[in-house]
């Protein structure tokens, strides 16, 4: 048979063998497709154990993110409540120190006042600086953009700082190059707190020579670099500390000194501020030669100057100045020695005020053409004075409604933005020395005057304490007593009776004419103890018939403190008498 | 070893002696699986050596040459069915440095359990290459073959000389130089 197979024909051998190779080759294909299959499961299960995971990171990661969140709100509202728990005790002891002061004749104890008041001055600015700090950790520290007038801003600096305990006897020289431009933008505040610390510092660390503060300004892509130098000529810095100078809480051993003063933070919240403006902050300095202390900021140039005008306290001196005396003005204020400092600040103003213990006495209280102004407490009890201003925003027009300024111990960042939303004109900083409150009171008022009635005459804006304004035409005798502090108007009323309480007034006018020349004379003539002798008497007789504007100029000419108005004593003696003129004419109607 | 080695082994053996001849050969070389061979399947290298001694009996031929043969003969089955391979070489030097370096990874992709040779270069000068065989696996004319037949490939000649290793154990040392 297998003779008869054609050539083609395998052997049986080789089909055999075929067919085992084909079996073998099957056999492996079914394990290997087994192999495959498995590895795929098991992919699959990695993949959802991956999946999983993912999950189970990403869970637990936005779970740290919430509580990292919380946590760093937890530290906003701590600094917060904190600034607030200190500052408010604090602006209460440095208030009360202000009112003894202001009334204190015993030197001796004036003395221990003014120790009191350097120490909670300085007290004061070691809190804020530790606010600060924590501000700057927290990230809540935020950078204004304002115009700044350096000059102006360096020039304050100097004169504060030459009547200033260590700058008595002391020279600090200003010199701005002219290529600083005029105006720039930039934070003004934080500016300041950087220039005053380094001509703080110099005058701690140098015994004599003067204090240099230069300006200069080149080229740079955002506009111009600033930079400023701050130059003494005292203890200087060892180069083994320069490196240390602008790191937290450390201090140089002043050999000037004893003691260690401050908290060591100084130059390191300058450091900080500087960076956060863009810029470099160092010094250049040898032991026993002197300091440099410098920084480099970039600032855009305002090209318009102008544009002065349009922010803070600037604008206020462009408007005539408006009388703030007789205003009323609704105070929301819970704290009783807040209460006491601010009524008594308000009351030395000549201001009227309605005192509301919380956000909902203030809410109860206010109708719109009761008050000239409200000033708002922020923390307060039952309801607080944000929540207050804006239930009153909503009840009531804004045409109805007066200046609103909120007062607050709290970082004023942190508030801000709230306060503004509910309509609060301006945020006053607790605490708020006497001037910056009647500052703000005056640019306020002057603002709601300008933009709501415009007045025919500066001293005819003194409204009388009525609901309704009254009208010039009322009868003659109604209108002079209202133009007088309505406690002085009922007593005098009573002594005198209406017409000897005219005649009174008569005598008063005539008596003040008289002594307000002399008073000129003597001031033309540099006489300068009739001047205040002559104020002083100007001064009783106007608080003896309530005219609380009147006694105030007269207390400044009295104090010579006219400059506080950014008035000359003519200028404020030329007020007086106007204001004398006026109420003759309105007597003799 | 990779089945194919087997499977081509016994085609180019058939070609040259006929299906007879290999079916006899076969069955006196007293396999372990009596030939039965698959491409896809790994076999003990002493089989192949078993293969080759029992043509070797058969035909004359020394297995050396027969090695060599076959080691010409997998080259052309390389070209035929891995053009890929060849595609971007340029000379004889390139393909022998890749085999290494990327032939054998790719191998190693699709059959991580192979055990394979490592074939080192290195180049002492101009027309030169060292190249070090080292296996377990003493298939040494075979890959003298597979030089010879990369040569003729990329139409080179040259002079292999076929050295132990001095130093290493399970080496072969290469010398290959290019006839300029």
């Amino acid at each position: 048979m297998m003779t008869d197979t054609t050539d083609d024909r395998v052997s049986r051998r080789r089909y055999d063998r075929e067919c085992q190779a084909r079996k073998e080759a099957e056999a492996l294909l079914e394990q290997k497709s087994r192999a495959l299959f498995k590895a795929n499961d098991e992919l699959s299960q990695n993949a959802a154990r991956l999946e999983q995971a993912v999950q189970e990171r990403t869970a637990e990661l936005s779970l740290a993110l919430e509580r990292a969140e919380a946590a760093s709100t937890a530290r906003s509202r701590f600094i917060a409540t904190m600034s607030h728990e200190i500052r408010t005790p604090l602006g209460g002891l440095l208030g009360m120190i202000d009112l003894l002061s202001m009334d204190e004749v015993d030197p001796g104890k004036q003395e221990l006042l003014d120790y009191a008041n350097t120490a909670g001055t300085g007290l004061s600015r070691i809190v804020n600086d530790v606010l600060d700090f924590s501000k700057m950790e927290a990230g809540v520290f935020l950078f204004e953009q304002e115009n700044v007038d350096i000059r102006a801003l360096i020039e304050s600096i100097r004169i504060l700082l030459a009547t200033h305990e260590h700058g008595t006897n002391r020279r600090i020289l200003a010199r701005i190059d002219d290529s600083v431009p005029k105006l720039f933008l930039g934070d003004a505040t934080r500016m300041r707190q950087i220039i005053s610390n380094l001509v703080n510092n110099a005058l701690r660390y140098s015994t004599d020579g003067p204090i240099i503060v230069r300006a200069g300004a080149k080229a740079h892509p955002d506009g111009v670099l600033l930079r400023v130098e701050v130059e003494d000529f005292g203890v200087g810095i060892a180069e083994e500390n320069i490196d240390n100078l602008f790191k937290d809480f450390t201090q140089i051993a002043n050999p000037l000194t004893a003691a260690a003063q401050g908290t060591g933070l100084g130059l390191a919240i300058c450091k900080r501020i500087v960076l956060g403006m863009g810029g470099v902050i160092s010094v250049d300095s040898r032991l026993n030669d002197g300091s440099t202390f410098w920084f480099e900021v970039p600032v855009q140039p305002v090209s318009n100057p102008d544009a002065q005008g349009s922010n803070g306290s600037k604008a206020a001196h462009g408007l005539p100045p408006e009388g703030i005396v007789g205003r009323r003005v609704l105070l929301a204020e819970d704290n009783l020695i807040n209460q006491k400092l601010l009524l008594t600040y308000l009351d030395r103003m000549g201001l009227h005020v309605d005192l509301a213990e919380n956000g909902r006495i203030a809410l109860e209280k206010f109708a719109p053409g009761k008050y000239d102004l409200v000033l708002m407490d922020v923390a307060m009890p039952e309801m607080d004075g944000l929540e207050a201003t804006r239930r009153i925003r909503d009840k009531w027009s804004d045409a109805q409604i007066p200046p609103m300024l909120a007062l607050t111990a709290h970082v004023m960042d942190a508030v801000e933005e709230e306060a503004k939303l509910v309509g609060i004109d301006r945020i006053l900083s607790k605490p708020i020395p006497y001037e910056d409150l009647k500052l703000a009171i005056e640019i306020e008022i002057a603002a709601a005057s300008g933009k709501n009635a415009p007045t025919s005459a500066p001293v005819a804006s003194v409204r009388p304490d009525a609901p309704e304004p009254t009208p010039e035409t009322g009868t003659e005798a109604r209108t002079f007593f209202d133009l007088m502090a309505p406690t002085a108007a009922e007593s005098l009323l009573d002594i005198f009776g209406h017409d000897g309480l005219i005649d009174f007034a008569g005598k008063f006018i005539t008596d003040s004419n008289s002594r307000i020349e002399q008073l000129l004379a003597a001031e033309r003539s540099g006489d300068v103890k009739t001047v205040t002798d002559q104020a002083h008497s100007l001064k009783g007789a106007a608080l003896a018939l309530g005219f609380a504007d009147l006694a105030e100029w007269a207390r400044r000419i009295e104090h010579g403190e006219t400059h506080l108005d950014k008035w000359t004593v003519a200028e404020t003696a030329a007020n007086f008498q106007a204001r004398l003129d006026y109420l003759d004419k309105v007597l003799k109607n | 070893m990779k089945g194919v080695i087997f499977v081509e082994l016994i085609k180019m053996a058939e070609g040259a002696f006929g299906e007879d001849t290999v079916d006899m050969v076969i069955e006196k070389a007293d396999l372990d699986n009596d030939g039965a061979f698959t491409a896809v399947g790994n076999y003990p290298c002493s089989e192949l050596v078993k293969i080759v001694m029992a043509f070797s009996d058969h035909s004359g031929l020394s297995p050396e040459v027969l090695q060599r043969k076959f080691g010409h003969w997998m080259l052309g089955f390389f070209v035929d069915n891995y053009p890929e391979f060849f595609a971007d070489k340029d000379s004889a030097f390139a393909l022998l440095e890749s085999v290494d370096q990327e032939i054998h990874v790719e191998v190693k992709k699709l059959y991580p359990d192979a055990d394979l040779p490592r074939f080192d270069t290195n180049r002492p000068g101009p027309g030169r290459l060292e190249m070090v065989y080292s296996s377990a696996n003493r298939l040494d004319a075979f890959c003298h073959g597979l030089i010879e037949a990369c040569m003729e490939r990329f139409e080179e000649e040259g002079d292999v000389v076929r050295a132990p290793h001095p130093t290493e154990q399970n080496a072969i040392a290469f010398d290959i130089t290019l006839k300029k």
